[in-house]
């Protein structure tokens, strides 16, 4: 209840900053819209449907993107954490991949996989991928080795000390990584429709901005990006609550 | 010595010129060197020797989980396997799973062996209650005290029913008032059921408390200095330290401790490393 009402107030404290400002400075509507012209904009956004439209597109692709990206890195940090070989070999890959801007990669992936789903689906993954992998590696390899033999002294093959020991280690460190990628899933998502894309809420944001030169429905895609992320990251800590209890 | 019932599941642990060799960072080296000792089938063996001689490393190929460099380890005849379930090892820290409870931290080795949910928490029940602990089954091992998760700990090594129980220091973690209840109740566990025992300590009354035989080892390389029969009568109460014979025993044991300790006067770094 308490957690409720500061998170209200302090939403009610940054609306009013805003709003101050933009009484104090005076600023035209294309530079800084008022709250509550963003309000107005976002009620007939909702009720065209255009809003609903976009928000779906783009909703779709981070989750895809986030399931797709996620399911790999876990699998990959797994094997990184457990093989030197597979480590030397593929890290350097991995960290170029990542050191490479996703806005230079996203429109080569693009023509690679096409203009639709896939191609955002893909990239969404790609920029997911790296903390989540590299957190599972770090969490595994975080394993008790005292624990470690005590398993292999009761004979438990290697799955099984993976699945009994060293991922419900990793799980804190893990769900960091999680933590990380669920936020990056959104850029994702509006970097790809930039590279490529007709409807999404990246999409909706050129649309304002260079279309319409409607900067409160661009505060009004922005905004929505934002409580998606929030909503995502809420949802993997919820998770996270209910499976790391120590 | 007299068995109180019957020894039909002990093994015999057969040493026979065991050597172990690693490659560390600063070279190769002898953890053990033509170790030879027999331990017939429901016996209690004692083995003690200072710090870094080898013991916890004879323990693990005893256990199946390091297969020496020479010479052979066997186990009612074969050698060992890790989880052939006829050896149960017990560590020096008690190495429960954090996030298990107490029971699921007592049934870890049927799950990995894929004994069926029911009758794991059945047999782990069973277990709990053999070492006094049978109130603690849902605890998590942070709420346990160091000599309640020993208890686990043990309760662990027994739920296999092995042939063979290995004890690598079990109880010098605790004081020394709790480790004599400890020595007391082991005594009456082995006695239950004897299984054949292989106890390592550092502690002499601990050795004469307990053992049929007392190998006491040299410093590294380890190898057998000496050998003490302990033929006392059982059950062996603590007051028991004071009777002449086992005062003469534990002067025995001393001395062929003492009297490898000149080959142990080398830098303290020389004598750790290999545990």
């Amino acid at each position: 209840m308490r957690r409720i009402g500061a998170a209200i107030l302090s939403l009610a404290a940054f609306l009013a900053v805003w709003k101050i400002v933009t009484v104090v400075g005076d600023y035209p509507e294309f530079i800084l819209p008022a709250p509550e012209r963003v309000a107005e904009e976002a009620a007939s956004a909702i009720a065209s449907g255009v809003l609903w439209e976009h928000t779906v597109t783009t909703l779709l692709e981070v989750v895809l993107g986030f399931a797709v990206g996620a399911t790999a890195a876990i699998v990959t940090g797994i094997a990184l954490a457990k093989s030197i070989l597979i480590e030397r070999v593929l890290s350097p890959y991995i960290v170029a991949a990542q050191a490479v801007p996703i806005l230079a990669l996203a429109p080569l992936l693009a023509i690679w996989f096409g203009g639709g789903l896939l191609s955002r689906v893909v990239i969404c993954a790609l920029i997911v991928f790296f903390p989540i992998a590299i957190a599972t590696m770090v969490g595994i390899r975080s394993t008790d080795p005292l624990l470690s033999e005590l398993l292999r002294s009761l004979g438990a093959r290697p799955a099984q000390r993976t699945r009994l020991l060293e991922i419900p280690s990793a799980l804190p460190v893990l769900f960091g990584g999680l933590r990380v990628g669920v936020t990056l899933a959104v850029i994702g998502a509006v970097v790809a429709e930039w590279a490529g894309a007709s409807v999404g809420l990246g999409v909706l944001i050129n649309i304002a901005n260079q279309g319409l030169f409607n900067t409160a429905l661009m505060f009004v895609a922005l905004a929505t990006l934002a409580i998606i992320g929030l909503a995502f990251y809420g949802l993997v800590v919820l998770v996270e609550r209910r499976l790391v209890s120590r | 010595m007299t068995a109180t019932s019957p020894t039909a599941k002990a093994l015999d642990v057969t040493l026979d010129g065991v050597g172990m060799r690693f490659v560390g960072p600063r070279g190769e080296v002898t953890a053990l060197a033509d170790f030879t000792h027999h331990a017939p089938a429901g016996s209690f063996t004692v083995i003690i020797g200072p710090n870094g001689c080898g013991k916890s490393t004879l323990l693990r190929t005893v256990a199946g989980l390091l297969a020496p460099s020479s010479g052979a380890v066997l186990v009612g005849g074969a050698p060992p396997r890790a989880g052939d379930g006829r050896v149960g090892l017990a560590f020096q820290q008690p190495r429960l799973v954090p996030w298990r409870s107490t029971l699921d931290n007592v049934a870890l080795p049927l799950e990995v062996a894929g004994v069926g949910p029911a009758e794991r928490q059945a047999r782990a029940t069973d277990a709990l209650e053999r070492v006094g602990l049978a109130g603690a089954a849902a605890l998590r091992p942070r709420e346990l005290s160091g000599g309640m998760a020993q208890r686990a700990a043990l309760a662990r090594a027994l739920i296999g029913e092995p042939a063979v129980l290995l004890l690598d220091e079990p109880f010098s973690a605790l004081d020394a008032l709790t480790r004599e209840t400890f020595d007391l109740e082991l005594q009456r566990l082995w006695q239950e059921r004897l299984w054949t025992v292989i106890l390592v300590t550092h502690s002499v009354s601990e050795a004469i408390t307990l053992a049929d035989r007392v190998v006491v080892m040299t410093p590294r390389p380890g190898r057998v200095a000496k050998t003490v029969d302990v033929d006392l009568p059982r059950p062996r109460p603590v007051e028991m330290a004071a009777d002449p014979r086992a005062a003469a025993l534990a002067t025995e044991v001393r001395e062929a401790l003492t009297s490898t300790r000149a080959l142990e006067l080398r830098p303290w770094a020389e004598q750790e490393g290999v545990a």
